[in-house]
């Protein structure tokens, strides 16, 4: 969850926190350090049955004047005519405060008193107490709670929460306004293509000095980046160009060797040379994200490539469910079709027969190609994936191609987002299993 | 056929190519021209009319593309197109250019000389005028006078510039087309990474497309902010 904020609501988040806990602290020191203030909010039982004996004493007329040295702001001392002492209200604390009042009152004679919650005119909480006095008046004293003082009207916890709350937009938008330029970068990188032309971020005008040295720093990397990428890809065009020209020359003189089957033999090796450049190259531009992209469908590209072999008399099975919905890929149709070519030429190499099936699931289609061969053993499946690892090192080169084969397949399966997997064939043999995501749009 | 032997002219820039090419042409009784360049063809060109052209895509100068297009423009001249690149066949035979065949590098002597006879026989493609009228969906698209209207008939009006950018999808159906390709192709400039002009364009060109036929969804977004139109393009005669 905490993983999910950005990195503005995190500095955020610690700013409104310690301002929060500073005000707390503040205003819990206030509270317990100004002790005058706590003598009136928690009056002593004895202030009280002080002032009731001396209202007691002295003549009605000096009573106002009484009241008046005596009350303050939270303490508000009043006389009201006729007796109106009401029941202390059940609350611990209520009966606690009546008890030390009584026993105050006590050493007076006793006198009639309750302890109530009220609320006063201004609609502040307190504590009233109510003492009948022997004149036959009431002595009221309100007291003003502390916690309950409001501010524009409203209790202090409200306005405080209101001004975090205030201070917290204020440096959310503040720290959103000075991140701003990462999340145009981290976009930015997303959208770098190695093929394209970089492209260059903006520096921001104003902005925190590791943000401008981070974006400088990643147009750099781009710079070199798509220089290095432009340098491969000239390089391998012009290896792939000038090699074809030389294999056209070749294949051209070959004609003139006299043995049919040495020219064919001849011919083929050319053809595999080729192919195996081919392959190399589009494995390098898939892996440079540089495959054009086009909704292919892939039960298509592998019934033609069953055909063409069965057409050269190659022993190649099909199974395609009859219900078959259609795969449609998003992906390079040549790249499909060298995926399925490879596989099946590779199976035919070392398996003799070849029995295709296509699965399709929710999100994918299931490629399987199962061979007659004796296998591929558990401990072995991984490295046959490495680019020039094959298996049977008697063989010679005869059998043909390089071992890049299940590499080159492995890295274009990957670059649309599938996976390739060596299993055990049910029939014997192994099975090579291509998954490719479906393209639902 | 006529007693007199075809003529062939070999463009192309690798000289033992156009060698080997040449002898085994004049080996198979084929009168044989040979040029390195456009210029050097251009020369030839003044001087013969050869009945069929190889034409190699990769030239230094004018490349094949070009020269084929000139060609068929202005000669109604068979090609037969050498390439290197397996993967550029769609666009030799395909709409762009109509080449009459294609050749993939490297190729043997007799499958050369297989595909010269093969079109010459068949004479070349009468110059067709591309395709240019195109049912995709629920839409039919006039390339020339600039019209998309709805199957049954009714107009949709779009402006220039949505026209230009729905003919750009339209001519690469079912193909991933990135803001800046479609930028290149629709305006003929580079891109400004920061450039929504693209993004505004296809959002008004949905909204014009959905009210005409609501629920159509044809063009789809896909990962990396690229197009594509999804449906199958059908050319009208």
């Amino acid at each position: 969850m905490i993983s999910r904020l950005t990195l503005a609501t995190r500095t955020g988040l610690i700013v409104v926190l310690s301002l929060l806990a500073v005000l707390l602290g503040a205003f819990a020191i206030v509270q317990l350090a100004d002790t005058s203030e706590a003598d009136d909010t928690r009056p002593l039982p004895a202030r009280i049955a002080s002032l009731v004996s001396l209202l007691e004493r002295s003549p009605a007329d000096q009573h106002p004047l009484i009241l008046r040295a005596t009350s303050s702001r939270v303490f508000v001392a009043t006389l009201e005519p006729g007796s109106h002492v009401g029941t202390t209200q059940d609350r611990p604390f209520l009966r606690l405060a009546a008890r030390r009042l009584e026993e105050q009152l006590d050493a007076l004679g006793g006198r009639p008193s309750s302890v109530t919650l009220t609320r006063a005119p201004d609609s502040a909480t307190g504590i009233e107490y109510r003492i009948g006095l022997t004149t036959g008046d009431t002595l009221v004293v309100r007291i003003r709670s502390r916690l309950a003082t409001r501010l524009f009207g409203l209790p202090l916890w409200l306005v405080m929460a209101a001004f975090g709350v205030l201070v917290s937009l204020i440096a959310l938008a503040a720290m959103h306004h000075q991140t701003r330029p990462l999340a145009r970068l981290a976009s930015a990188v997303d959208r770098i293509d190695p093929a394209g032309p970089p492209v260059l971020l903006p520096e921001p005008a104003s902005g925190a000095r590791e943000i401008h040295a981070l974006i400088s720093a990643f147009n750099r990397l781009q710079a070199r980046l798509s220089h290095l990428m432009r340098a491969r890809m000239a390089m391998l065009g012009g290896i792939s160009h000038d090699v074809r020209t030389f294999a056209t020359r070749l294949r051209l003189r070959i004609d003139r060797i006299p043995q049919h089957a040495e020219r064919e033999r001849a011919a083929a090796d050319i053809a595999d040379m080729i192919r195996l450049l081919d392959d190399a190259l589009l494995a390098s531009r898939a892996g440079a994200g540089e495959l054009s992209e086009s909704l292919v469908e892939f039960d298509d590209v592998v019934r033609t490539e069953v055909e063409d072999r069965r057409a050269e008399g190659k022993a190649v099975e099909l199974h395609i469910p009859e219900d078959s919905p259609g795969a449609v890929v998003l992906g390079d149709r040549l790249a499909l079709r060298r995926i399925v070519a490879n596989l099946v030429d590779n199976a035919l190499k070392y398996g003799q027969a070849v029995h295709l099936s296509l699965a399709f699931g929710e999100q994918t289609v299931v490629l399987n190609v199962d061979d007659r061969g004796p296998g591929i053993p558990p401990e072995h499946r991984e490295a046959v994936l490495e680019p020039f690892v094959r298996l049977e090192t008697s063989r010679n080169r005869r059998t043909g191609g390089a071992g890049l084969g299940l590499a080159v397949v492995r890295s274009l399966v990957e670059a649309h987002g599938g996976t390739l997997s060596i299993e055990d064939a049910p029939a014997g043999g192994a099975r090579v299993v291509v998954r490719l995501p479906l393209c639902r749009i | 056929m006529s007693a007199a032997p075809a003529v062939i002219l070999i463009v192309e820039d690798d000289p033992e190519i156009r060698q080997l090419v040449s002898e085994l042409m004049r080996r198979e009784g084929f009168e044989v021209e040979a040029a390195e360049d456009a210029a050097a063809m251009d020369v030839i060109l003044g001087r013969v009319r050869p009945d069929l052209v190889i034409l190699d895509l990769m030239l230094p100068g004018e490349d094949g593309l070009s020269i084929c297009r000139r060609l068929r423009a202005q000669h109604a001249l068979p090609i037969l197109m050498l390439t290197a690149k397996s993967d550029e066949i769609d666009r030799v035979v395909g709409l762009e250019m109509g080449a009459d065949d294609y050749l993939v590098k490297p190729f043997g002597p007799r499958e050369l000389v297989a595909r010269v006879r093969a079109v010459l026989r068949r004479g070349s493609l009468p110059p067709r005028p591309p395709d240019r009228r195109f049912a995709f969906g629920p839409f039919v698209i006039d390339l020339d006078a600039r019209q998309l209207a709805v199957a049954n008939g009714d107009p949709v009006s779009l402006t220039s510039a949505e026209f230009d950018l729905l003919a750009c999808f339209v001519q690469r159906p079912r193909r991933v087309l990135t803001r800046n390709q479609i930028l290149d192709w629709t305006r003929g400039r580079s891109a400004d990474p920061f450039d929504r002009t693209v993004d505004m364009l296809i959002s008004r060109l949905r909204r014009k497309l959905d009210a005409a036929s609501p629920g159509s969804n044809l063009i789809a977004t896909v990962r990396n902010g690229g197009y594509l139109l999804t449906a199958h393009v059908k050319p009208l005669a």
